[in-house]
């Protein structure tokens, strides 16, 4: 007769980034994300070819080192 | 001494028969009250599972009213307008004549979705539509978790007053699932406040990659669309109207688009994410055919009879997730896919239409986070 309610999972922690991707020569970025993020929203210049570069991903990922 | 003595003698203290007496003791209880100490079990299970229940609601709840205060700024102290919302019902039409039902569904269920704009919009003194639409699927979802925890509730009482073994081991039985559900439900809430797109949101993410930069106009309420090209094809791409968190009318747009705005379309894709079942992969990717959407089911009658109607083939792009993965902040899993996706989304448009055809290609799912 075990319990069938499972307690809370162990929660690894998620970080969020946020990828900026130049348009022009697909150079990608990640950096941690900010509220008020949004895909297509316009990022930083490209450190490649200084065009304007957009959110093209937001997405988490675990903490822990993945293998 | 004799044989007979020394048995009569033996049997009253062998303590293998005492052994005997308890064994067959504890089968005769266990035989006549094993259901009612399984009921006490299950009884206590359910209740620790119930107080989880109300932890979770009273949270979410505590989260919705500080998002509308903190951000929203609320003119008032919102507590007792969101308490009424949380205990608001949406009675379903009749179904004993199923003629025309899903259009009275769907007036149903739009009249309830513009409600609860215009309750939000009283709510929140901002303006800003992202603001408004993050407050409002903090309701919805308080409203679950509410909802939930009350329906539990009812069957762990009436299983005690009754004392009914067959309603509580059921209960016991689904409560994992229920409370897996509920902690995704909350789990949604952290996402939501800060305007993180969500794992449902994969389908709007691919379209727009095709969308942005390009023309876009209102083709229904919250969903947008944009022309755009892929060898010598015209696509007609829709999504619902982003950063906000809305889900759009993708089905009532379809049909705009097909027999309104007098396009032919050789093929319509629908991009979506679906659940998986356990042991499947987060990101996996599925083909198939028919309308690719959940909900209610008044989008998928709508997307299906314009489909039939014009005999437009229905082709559907699936990203595989669980629930939890769905409505939470996007995985790296899942947002990789988008990149899979749009080499089978170009692809399907190659194999299944022409040059000079037109495609109607819509990304289904929820959009926070997500512009195009
Ligand atoms: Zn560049």
């Amino acid at each position: 007769m075990m319990s069938s309610v499972p307690s809370s999972d162990k929660k690894s922690k998620l970080l969020v980034y946020s990828i900026e991707e130049c348009p022009v020569d697909g150079q990608k970025t990640k950096r941690a994300f900010q509220v008020g993020d949004y895909v297509t929203k316009d990022g930083a210049k490209c450190t490649k070819c200084g065009n304007q570069t957009r959110v093209s991903l937001v997405f988490a990922e675990s903490s822990r080192p993945s293998g | 001494m004799s044989l007979i003595s020394t048995i009569a003698l033996q049997v009253p203290f062998d303590s293998s028969s005492l052994v005997t007496l308890v064994w067959v003791g504890f089968f005769m209880l266990s035989f006549i009250y094993g259901t009612r100490i399984q009921s006490y079990f299950a009884l206590n299970d359910i209740g620790r599972g119930l107080n989880k229940l109300k932890v979770m609601k009273d949270k979410s709840r505590k989260e919705a009213i500080d998002y509308l205060v903190n951000v929203g700024k609320s003119p008032g102290d919102p507590t007792q307008r969101v308490d009424q919302f949380l205990d608001y019902v949406t009675i379903m039409p009749v179904d004993i004549d199923p003629q025309g039902l899903v259009g009275k569904i769907d007036h149903v269920v739009t009249t309830d979705n513009d409600r609860v704009r215009q309750e939000v919009s009283k709510l929140v003194s901002q303006t800003n539509p992202v603001t408004v639409s993050i407050s409002e699927n903090l309701l919805e979802v308080a409203t679950s978790l509410n909802m939930i925890h009350k329906i539990v509730r009812h069957f762990y009482l009436l299983g005690k007053k009754t004392n009914s073994y067959f309603t509580l081991i059921q209960l016991q039985m689904l409560m994992p699932m229920i409370i897996q559900e509920a902690d995704a439900l909350l789990n949604a809430v952290d996402s939501f406040k800060v305007g993180q797109p969500v794992g449902d949101g994969i389908g709007p993410v691919v379209v727009s990659k095709y969308m942005v930069g390009k023309e876009k106009r209102v083709v229904a309420k919250d969903t947008v669309m944009a022309i755009s090209e892929y060898k010598g094809r015209k696509l007609y791409m829709l999504k619902a109207d982003g950063p906000m968190a809305y889900v759009g009318q993708p089905g009532v747009a379809i049909r705009k688009v097909v027999e309104e705005m007098g396009v032919k379309p050789s093929a319509i894709i629908m991009i979506d994410a679906a659940l998986k079942l356990e042991g499947e992969k987060t990101g996996e990717i599925a083909e198939g055919v028919g309308a690719a959407i959940g909900g209610i089911g008044v989008e998928k009658f709508q997307i299906e009879e314009v489909a039939t109607h014009n005999k437009v083939p229905l082709y559907a792009i699936l990203v595989k997730q669980s629930i939890l993965e769905a409505i939470t902040v996007m995985r790296k899993e899942i947002a990789e896919a988008s990149e899979k996706v749009v080499v089978v989304l170009n692809r399907l448009i190659e194999e299944k239409t022409k040059e000079g055809d037109d495609v109607l290609v819509a990304g289904i799912g929820n959009t926070l986070g997500v512009a195009q």
